[in-house]
């Protein structure tokens, strides 16, 4: 009558760790804080946006017939430009206090730019270029050449192989989001999973666990439960995600969407398995909360550097041989390679041979894992070593 | 096999260079209740960590029933560790059911388990609670309806009285009585000595790692020196010439000899009758507590 397979073991495990975790008002807190934090990105990038790509400048008589010109040019820029004429003492004055930008005083050949304690670049950039071209334009044209000619002569096309990619940004958005995504799902599970048997362990309920079922059982039901929590909390967020995105018309390519879902998923799955193997044993080696935090630090840092540079080098530069070379070492790929998928610049057959390579690393971990996991669980007290850990000389 | 029952026979445990258990042996059979007794690192916990599994001996073997014990028997023994352990945010309720579930019992038995154990022990009203918000007291009870929910057929319980009230002692001792009751050999440590002795079938004493005296409290007596309490002359110089006895102690006409093997106590009430009136004369039987002594005493000398 009271059998227990290996297998209901394990989902006893699993079921418990899922109702336990999904039960508590942190999944639905940490739930409603990562939506205000996308939420939160959102609104100040579209702020900081706005910000930058509007300026305000004064001109004094002298400089004011730049005007035209200046407009011109920034409009091509893409951006605002608010031009309003002033005196120098005034524009001065406004520049102290923040209502202009800058100020253009001064004549050709002695043109000055005047700012508060700096000019903002895109400004500086606009502003050269007039001055540049109109000085140029004055030298042509006392020379005798037209300057719409020499112009025409001067300019470069640009032309791809293949067809620009004209929904390149909403990829590179979903490429961020997938990252940041799958960073955050696995050091807040991974970290679950280490905190977990920590408890287990400083509680000392794991003795009572550990009478009636073996340690692989307890440390996979563990892993599988929360990794099924991680796992709907993804695809909670993923989902509210893409209508929010779609609703708002921020997303037209709702394929790109659903295929970079699809990839965080398994590539969450094989994150998953890999690092909250590395954080069980890590945990199992500890006897305190206290503890936990310099054993899980190390751990963090193949998952920084991976997300750093899927957020911060992939957008510039999508076929960055570092980034393509990274996003096939296991540890780097769960991040890595889904960002370089959504960029469309990974191949299938590179998102094979990752994934191979991860599926074979996860066999090794989780074996060393396992066994770290075995002999450390039961002792109490001081922090076990590796050494000890790995060899298991058992003592209490 | 006769006796049946959970028997450890010669079980060997080292730590590192340090010799936690050397040679244990003893049995405990159904509808037994043993008591385990020894100072703190004397081996209790470690003896009862490998009947669990929790720990492996290094020479020795637990038989149950004849066999050599599995992880199914394992899995039938109730226990109590020595360090208790629940989860503390989850519910007395959730807790239990899923303890016993793990234990391979299905889950509407669990459920009623649940409620008839708490219920047993005083901690019903509390199921909906999460263990943390409970006192030790309690928690001690929540512990040990862990230990019985899945109707084990032993008990391994290591120190179950320790931290409880006068009344949950009672309700303790009668617990453990009925499961004897039941057939269900139950081994469990204790320093209380006194009571060790009033619940006892039998009681072993371990010192270092080594059984030192197993047996029925009247057996552990009879192996010890032989002592007479006197009550009638005052003074013990009545009994200075006498041969193979020694006085232990003498206060208010109430005089203990203890006498060396052969020594005739129909001497010493002789002895003591010549010196004036005797109003009693009887053997002592000493109390658990000076038994442990006397022989973990011994075993320390040795």
């Amino acid at each position: 009558m009271n059998g227990l397979s290996a297998r209901q073991a394990v989902l006893l495990v699993a079921r418990r760790e899922f109702v336990t975790q999904t039960r508590s008002r942190s999944f639905v807190i940490g739930l409603v804080v990562t939506l205000v934090i996308f939420g939160i990105y959102g609104l100040v990038f579209q702020f900081i946006g706005n910000q930058t790509s509007s300026d305000t400048l004064g001109v004094t008589p002298e400089s004011a017939e730049l005007a035209p010109a200046l407009q011109q040019a920034a409009s091509a820029a893409d951006r605002t430009l608010t031009i309003v004429d002033v005196d120098r003492a005034t524009g001065e004055q406004q520049v102290r206090e923040d209502d202009l930008d800058a100020l253009l005083t001064g004549a050709p050949g002695s043109y000055q730019l005047i700012g508060r304690d700096s000019v903002g670049s895109n400004l500086q950039g606009i502003v050269a270029g007039v001055v540049q071209r109109s000085t140029l334009t004055d030298a042509l044209t006392a020379a005798g050449q037209d300057p719409v000619l020499v112009a025409q002569r001067g300019t470069v096309a640009v032309t791809t192989l293949e067809p620009t990619d004209p929904e390149r940004g909403q990829r590179l958005g979903l490429a961020i989001v997938t990252s940041v995504l799958l960073f955050m799902s696995l050091i807040g599970y991974g970290t679950a999973v280490a905190q977990g048997v920590v408890e287990e362990k400083s509680s000392r309920v794991v003795e009572l666990l550990l009478a009636t079922i073996k340690p692989i059982h307890l440390l996979t039901g563990k892993v599988l439960g929360l990794g099924a929590v991680g796992l709907a909390q993804l695809l909670i967020l993923g989902a509210i995600g893409l209508a929010g995105a779609s609703a708002f018309g921020l997303l037209t390519v709702p394929s790109a969407a659903a295929s970079a879902l699809v990839a965080a998923v398994i590539w969450y799955l094989l994150g998953f398995f890999l690092y909250a193997s590395v954080y069980a044993a890590a945990g199992s080696m500890v006897s305190r909360q206290e503890e936990l935090q310099s054993l899980v630090t190390p751990i963090m840092f193949p998952l920084f550097i991976p997300f750093i540079f899927a957020v911060s080098v992939l957008p510039g530069d999508p076929r960055n041989t570092v980034g393509a070379v990274l996003s096939f070492i296991p540890f780097f790929a769960p991040t890595l390679m889904p960002a370089r998928a959504a960029l469309g610049v990974a191949p299938w057959w590179q998102v094979g041979i990752a994934i191979v390579l991860t599926l074979a690393t996860i066999v090794g971990v989780v074996q060393l894992a396992a066994r770290v996991y075995r002999n450390s669980v039961l002792r109490t007290g001081a922090r076990v070593s590796w050494s000890e850990a790995l060899r298991g000389t058992t003592r209490t | 096999m006769i006796s049946g029952g959970l028997e450890l026979t010669g079980l060997g445990k080292r730590f590192g260079t340090r010799v936690a258990l050397d040679d244990v042996s003893f049995t405990v059979r159904p509808g037994e209740l043993f008591g385990f007794v020894g100072s703190n690192g004397a081996g209790k916990t470690t003896t009862m960590r490998i009947v669990l599994g929790v720990l492996s001996a290094d020479a020795g073997e637990v038989r149950w029933d004849g066999a050599p014990i599995d992880a199914d028997v394992r899995r039938r023994i109730g226990y109590m560790p020595e360090e208790r352990g629940l989860y503390p945010k989850m519910k007395v309720r959730d807790q239990l059911e899923y303890l016993a579930r793990l234990h391979g019992i299905g889950a509407p038995e669990a459920r009623r388990a649940v409620e008839t154990w708490t219920e047993r022990l005083g901690v019903a009203e509390r199921l909906g609670d999460e263990v943390q918000k409970l006192s030790l007291g309690n928690q001690q009870r929540v512990q040990l309806c862990a230990a019985l929910v899945h109707d084990p057929q032993v008990l391994v319980l290591d120190e179950p009285f320790s931290g409880l009230d006068p009344s949950a002692v009672e309700v303790m001792s009668g617990v453990l009585r009925d499961a004897a009751d039941k057939g269900v050999p139950v081994v469990f440590s204790s320093h209380q000595l006194d009571l060790v002795e009033r619940l006892c079938d039998r009681v072993g004493i371990i010192s270092a790692g080594r059984m030192v005296a197993v047996g029925t409290v009247e057996e552990l007596r009879s192996g010890g020196v032989e002592r007479i309490d006197v009550v009638g002359p005052s003074g013990a110089g009545w009994a200075a010439g006498l041969a193979g006895v020694s006085v232990v102690s003498s206060e208010d006409g109430r005089t203990r000899v203890q006498l060396d093997n052969g020594a005739s106590d129909q001497e010493v009430l002789r002895a003591a009758l010549s010196a004036g009136p005797v109003h009693e004369f009887a053997r002592f039987r000493p109390p658990l507590t000076e038994l442990y002594r006397d022989v973990v005493t011994a075993g320390g000398a040795r």
